[in-house]
């Protein structure tokens, strides 16, 4: 709650809506608006994010909440849905439409229908910086008096025409609060013929007081000549919804008959005859852009043979700058964790309060946090695709492969994500319109090797690959990659058959990305990955340690040898009684007992695999991937070779890939679909795996690794 | 005429959408209605006549991206 300058009458918060087109700067001017005051969390129901920030200003408190970028009010994709359902549910006081200057055509469809909304609606002229650089004038007073809102010039990025457009923002209150009523807000008018159809509709809307309150009759009655599906729905509520119906059924068949079209259709072309006829007055050069720059890249970026080509270039560029780039942060964050280990083990006095420190905390969460660096440089760089514009270049590319394979262009971003961490990639998929496309770009995204199963490769690789650890790490990503691709292709061909959906996807021009809005992504990204590492994977060491210390060992008289000892307790501890019992199912794998331990806690994260080895071979130190400790200890047991071991990375790869990821598809696709994933993945990885110890072992290839290796 | 036949570089003028319910209202929500004048930027990559890339069309100031399926049901006149 504020205070007005005198400080005396609260003034209740502005609840403002920022809306607008894709790619129009919504992000840069909410950040602008809002600065640091910004929480992020979703809206009900669906894991769409949803930003609140707030500002004060002269007394007053602003609050922005932040829609999803959309094209139309229709329901087409989820986002669309999500923010209409938030302006209809919550009425904000008012709605901030963030406008591309240099595309204001389409950009003003979308304007139009907020007008209807019985909202008031200002209008965020941003990038006008840009606009202006391509020549592109826009008279906003003219627009404004010509559209009937009022328009203010910004440029998100570097947060200029803030105060103008807040000033805005209080005169449209403030007038709104006067005139109490949607008589003020002026909106398109569809033409004589048609509004002699829409008024009755409207009326007879209004009759029902009640409902109309709810939700604004103009624009009810025009969704409902767009035949629009949900506003029928919600239709339902009305006192007298069958007699509104046969109203619209009757107009929508006048218009088809008398403009031998859709009704929606017409609908459509009425609003951008109307956007034309305010825009030639007040902008020129509309229409007609100037996209030399962006062109002259595209003809090799986007040349038909070339396309594919430099994707995989890049993708490749990618993975080597992380991995190079990565290396030294990894570097110091282990030694600082082994630091932090060796500074508790001095300081805390032996026993289990120690042993929970060292082996179970730090150890287990050390060895997630030191795999941040690459999280972050990864999503570093492809949040710099993303704001460059390149994106949708490489949907242009893939999307002939993709959709082969039952896919979509758009899939390729998600999936690139998962390499990273499968929480975004699967959140990220919901900009994928059909529900078919977004399952099976869900249900591929775990088979993307995750930063968090790159531990147990390396791990494995560096101890038994010693010749060629890398080429058999990148074997197991391209294993990932084509298991990914055939599962959706599966799926396309069994359970998500249908019609191809449709791929209908703006391309923007290019535009140099900025720092700050760099890190947001890159933060908001990275976010999921360390709140798993604080929370999920803080829990499971606890509970691995816990397992693997008690029933506490009280060792025989006779057993001297601390090795004996240590193996001997490790047998007797749950987890070993865990493992002995689950051994007979790993058995056709080629696991022991410890690799069926080592998994199992892996069904928390992967990355717990490599630390739960690390327990169960007592290497001091040895949660690290690089430690030369454990890879020597697992090199020395017999159990292991060469064969196992890639066994064991496939399995990694396959099986579902950790709590933190498997909430997050229950929240995107349900129950059904998450129990779906979960089946598949264990048979998958089960099967293939047995398939591939039992062929590979008929090829004598399971001999230990001193005679494997050598070989 | 329809877009998918258009050579790349034409430019056009929008007759209709043949391409019903949904995917026709979203490409008139995009853009694509009666008159709206455009142009076949590219099209993407060919191998025969079925497997072939999406399209790139300019429409009414901004690019988009569309496939085949689309792009056939978006009749079109050619300038000359
Ligand atoms: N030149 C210019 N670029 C902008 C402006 N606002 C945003 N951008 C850039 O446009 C791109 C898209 O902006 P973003 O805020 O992510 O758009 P959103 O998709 O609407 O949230 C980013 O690369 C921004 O840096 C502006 O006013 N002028």
């Amino acid at each position: 709650m504020s205070f007005d300058a005198r400080g005396a009458v609260p003034v209740r918060p502005l609840r403002i809506a920022l809306a607008g087109n894709p790619n129009a700067g919504k992000t840069s001017l909410f950040n602008a608006l809002t600065g640091a005051h910004r929480k992020v969390g979703n809206y009900p129901g669906v894991t769409v994010e949803k930003r609140e920030g707030s500002r004060f200003r002269n007394g007053r408190e602003y609050v922005f909440i932040d829609l999803p970028g959309i094209y139309s009010l229709t329901a087409y994709s989820i986002d669309e849905v999500v923010a209409r359902d938030f302006l209809l549910d919550e009425r904000p006081d008012l709605i901030i439409d963030v406008l591309d200057s240099t595309n204001l055509e389409r950009n003003l469809y979308l304007c139009l229908q907020f007008q209807e909304l019985g909202i008031p609606v200002v209008g965020a002229l941003n990038m006008s910086d840009e606009a202006e650089a391509k020549g592109i004038t826009v008279d906003e007073k003219a627009l404004s008096a010509l559209l009937g809102l009022t328009m203010a010039k910004t440029v998100g990025t570097k947060g200029s025409g803030i105060e103008g457009l807040l000033d805005l923002v209080d005169r449209a209150v403030a007038g709104w609060v006067k005139a109490s009523g949607p008589a003020l807000p002026r909106s398109i008018r569809y033409g004589d013929e048609i509004e002699a159809r829409i008024e009755p509709i409207e009326a007879a809307i209004a009759a029902d007081p009640l409902f109309a309150a709810r939700f604004p009759p103009r624009w009810m009655a025009v969704k409902l000549i767009e035949k629009d599906a949900d506003a029928r729905e919600r239709l339902s509520g009305h006192r007298d919804a069958a007699g509104v119906e046969a109203l619209a059924a009757s107009a929508v068949a006048w218009i088809e008959k008398h403009y031998a079209r859709d009704a929606e259709i017409v609908v459509s072309e009425r609003r951008y005859g109307y956007i034309r006829g305010a825009a030639r007055e007040a902008i020129s050069r509309f229409g007609k852009p100037d996209f030399s720059l962006t062109e002259a890249i595209d003809a090799i970026i986007m040349n038909r043979f070339l396309a594919l080509p430099i994707f995989a270039a890049i993708l490749w560029g990618v993975f080597q700058l992380t991995f190079k780039l990565g290396a030294y942060p990894m570097g110091w964050l282990e030694s600082a964790f082994a630091w932090l280990g060796g500074a508790a083990t001095s300081a805390l006095p032996a026993g289990i309060l120690r042993s929970l420190v060292v082996e179970g905390i730090i150890g287990g969460v050390g060895s997630v946090f030191s795999f941040v660096p690459l999280i972050v440089i990864l999503f570093f760089l492809l949040s710099v695709l993303e704001d460059v514009g390149y994106m949708s270049r490489a949907a242009f590319a893939t999307d002939r492969l993709l959709h082969s394979f039952g896919l979509h262009g758009q899939s390729v971003f998600p999936l690139m994500l998962g390499f990273g961490c499968s929480v975004p990639a699967i959140m990220a998929a919901r900009t994928l319109k059909s529900p078919r496309d977004r399952i099976a770009t869900i249900l591929a995204i775990p088979f993307m090797s995750c930063g968090a199963k790159l531990p147990v490769y390396v791990l494995l690789s560096a101890a038994f690959f010693p010749k060629n650890p890398g080429a058999v790490v990148m074997l197991v990503y391209a294993i990932g990659v084509s298991l990914s691709l055939a599962s959706a292709w599966v799926l396309s061909k069994t359970a998500l058959r249908g019609d191809p959906t449709p791929f209908v996807m703006e391309l923007p021009p290019y535009r140099a990305p900025t720092l700050s809005g760099l890190l947001w992504h890159v933060g908001e990204k990275t976010q999921s990955y360390v709140k798993k590492a604080g929370t999920v994977i803080l829990a499971s060491a606890i509970l691995v340690w816990a397992i693997t210390s008690f029933p506490v060992y009280r060792p025989a008289p006779g057993l001297a040898d601390s090795g004996t000892r240590a193996e001997a307790a490790m047998e007797q501890s749950f987890a070993g009684r865990i493992g002995k019992f689950i051994e007979p199912a790993f058995k056709p794998l080629g696991f022991d007992w410890k690799i069926g331990v080592a998994t199992v806690t892996g069904f928390t994260a992967k990355e717990v695999i490599v630390s739960t080895l690390g327990v169960l071979y007592k290497v001091r130190g040895g949660e690290g991937a690089g430690s030369s400790g454990l890879r020597a200890a697992l090199a020395a047991d017999p159990v292991f070779s060469p064969l196992v071991a890639f066994v064991l990375m496939l399995f990694t790869l396959i099986i579902p890939p950790c709590f933190a990821a498997l909430a997050t598809i229950r929240a995107e696709l349900g129950w059904k679909w998450l129990g779906f994933s979960v089946a598949f993945m264990l048979i998958l990885g089960w099967g293939l795996g047995v398939a591939v110890y039992q062929v590979g072992s008929l090829l004598a290839l399971a001999a230990p690794l001193a005679a494997g290796g050598a070989a | 005429m329809v877009v998918s036949d258009a050579r790349a570089g034409s430019e056009f003028r929008v007759l209709r959408v043949t391409l019903g319910k949904e995917v026709g209202k979203r490409l008139a929500d995009m853009g694509f209605t009666e008159g709206a004048e455009g142009q076949v930027v590219r099209s993407g990559f060919r191998l025969g006549g079925a497997f072939r890339g999406p399209f790139q069309v300019r429409i009414r100031g901004y690019d988009i991206l569309l496939r085949r399926s689309e792009a056939a049901g978006i009749e079109i006149e050619v300038g000359s």
